[in-house]
């Protein structure tokens, strides 16, 4: 069953056309990613799916509703996380989650804040004025706060932006962990290596699909720099980022023939950085 | 039913937490008084400045209610806090409810401070009734700011877009609504506009509490139309407070 249908979607402001004809399905229990730059209509779409917007035209259905119609209905099953913290300043991040459990009624919300407080590693300062909290801290109470009701669908709009990246990875393990217990999450990033992590992703530009597909396929659409020294000689070969490509390209220097794909995986920096805090934290733990 | 309280304990909570915003509205109220005090002081003796007194310490809770109550949930607006609350499962019924429940307890604290700190500062003479008669108008007043707060905010996207509405309908108060002069020798057009104000027939009704042959009887409408402006503008807010954009 989709968790999100849409079939012609458009919406303006004024004149400005932020979301043009789109047509895209979501399966229930994925994570879906909407990848694109700035202004694109990542965040109007969003809006438009938990019925903070009315769309000009089109169809749309969250969990088999109208968000507009059924607002109250689907209100109670989705878990929205804005791209501002949303939250008050003037409250201890647990009265701030527990402000927005009690709109859900939620059951046994004390425990259940206290173990979304500890996920979310913010125990220690769960007393504390989120005013004082870093713009980081702040994107994880938000967080909290959306999931506090346990929803079926889950639709973050850039929410690992300034998180740190531990809690960023930590973040993701949840979000999988999330979707495999069934919880659709619609996410919007303009990180690839967060695009990288969804099971689908839709690129969108000017309000537009451009494409929709499996990250490993749209990767794939990409070309890789070859740049191969043989006996000090630089030879430079452009090749589609596929390993079967790799492979073949590899045979022409010797590679057996009975290899047909070749994959590398390098650290990015990011990896690199989380590993050597990684390490010093164990050795200061041992 | 429930929701409402729970926004109101919300912005109890919040209003405890901020403590300049406190101070704010509860000692510029009477700081202004305590000016008010040494402006009339140099007056010369025989000009009657205490049936004014009360009248604008009513008018400085008007103007600071309203300002504070509509600053505020603007804010809400631009932090983003309110579209949350309506995707939360927060009614807009429920959040103008709240709102208003929470701020009472801040209009009823500033109505109490004023009438004190004014009886006291201007050594005026009322017997009990009278006080509580004052101190239910000067609250009810507050209220009506409050409201006016609320359905105002409805109109801004952010904080500057509330100021343009203080000489739109603040200001005109203070002028057409008999605060410093009777408005009997106004063109009748401005008779109309200062009877559209609420500050009018609060002031009506303070004028008519101090006059020693004062029966209730007399001033039941001017009290019908301040509590309707209540429920007139809760009306208003509601339908203009937009769960959809």
């Amino acid at each position: 069953m989709n968790a999100i249908e849409i079939e012609n979607l458009s919406k303006y402001y004024g004149k400005l056309r932020a979301l043009n004809s789109m047509s895209l399905e979501v399966p229930e229990g994925t994570i879906y990613g909407l990848v694109g730059p700035n202004g694109s209509g990542k965040t109007t779409l969003i809006k438009v799916l938990v019925g903070s917007l009315h769309p000009n035209s089109g169809f749309i259905k969250v969990l088999g509703l109208d968000p507009l119609k059924d607002k109250w209905k689907l209100r109670k099953q989705i878990g929205y996380m804005p791209q501002s913290p949303a939250l008050y300043d003037d409250l201890s991040a647990r009265n701030n989650i527990m402000f927005f459990g009690k709109a859900q009624n939620v059951p046994d919300l004390k425990k259940k804040a206290d173990e979304i407080l500890s996920f979310a590693e913010l125990t220690s300062r769960a007393n504390d004025m989120v005013g004082t909290f870093s713009g980081g801290m702040k994107k994880r109470v938000s967080l909290c706060c959306a999931l506090i009701h346990n929803p079926r669908i889950i639709f973050l709009d850039e929410p690992t932006a300034a998180v740190d990246p531990h809690l960023k990875m930590q973040s993701w393990i949840l979000f999988r962990k999330l979707a495999q217990s069934g919880v659709t999450i619609f996410i919007s990033t303009h990180q690839m290596d967060e695009a990288m992590l969804c099971d689908k992703v839709t690129i969108l530009r000017n309000g537009e699909i451009l494409a929709v597909d499996t990250p490993q396929n749209i990767l794939q659409r990409g070309k890789t720099n070859l740049k191969i020294s043989v006996n000090n000689e630089e030879k430079v070969s452009t090749i589609d980022s596929t390993p079967k490509s790799l492979a073949d390209e590899l045979k022409k220097y010797g590679l057996e023939k009975n290899i047909t794909s070749v994959e590398l995986h390098s650290s990015n920096i990011e990896d690199i950085i989380l590993s050597i805090v990684h390490e010093k934290e164990k050795e200061e733990k041992s | 039913m429930t929701h409402t309280f729970i926004i109101a304990q919300r912005v109890l909570s919040q209003l405890k937490g901020d403590r300049r915003f406190l101070a704010l509205s509860i000692f510029a109220p009477l700081l202004i008084i305590y000016f008010l005090k040494l402006m009339f002081d140099t007056f010369p003796s025989f000009v009657d400045v205490k049936s004014n007194t009360i009248p604008i310490s009513a008018f400085i809770v008007h103007f600071l209610s309203f300002i504070l109550c509509a600053v505020l949930l603007v804010q809400e607006r631009t932090r983003g806090t309110l579209e949350r609350m309506m995707i939360g499962g927060f009614s807009k019924t429920s959040i103008i409810g709240g709102y208003s429940l929470g701020y009472f307890g801040l209009a009823t604290l500033q109505a109490i401070t004023v009438l004190t700190e004014s009886i006291w500062l201007f050594n005026l003479s009322y017997d009990t009734k009278t006080v509580v008669l004052l101190f239910i108008v000067i609250w009810l007043l507050a209220i009506v700011s409050v409201m006016l707060g609320i359905f105002i905010s409805t109109f801004a996207k952010h904080e500057a877009h509330v100021f343009p509405f203080i000489p739109l309908i603040i200001l005109p108060s203070v002028f057409l609504t008999g605060l410093i002069i009777k408005p009997d020798g106004l063109p009748i057009w401005a008779v109309i506009i200062g009877k559209c104000l609420p500050l009018h027939y609060a002031v009506n009704i303070i004028h008519e509490i101090v006059k020693p042959e004062y029966k209730i009887i007399d001033t039941l409408v001017d009290f019908g139309v301040l509590t309707g402006y209540i429920f007139g503008l809760l009306g208003l807010a509601s339908l203009t407070l937009k769960e959809t954009e």
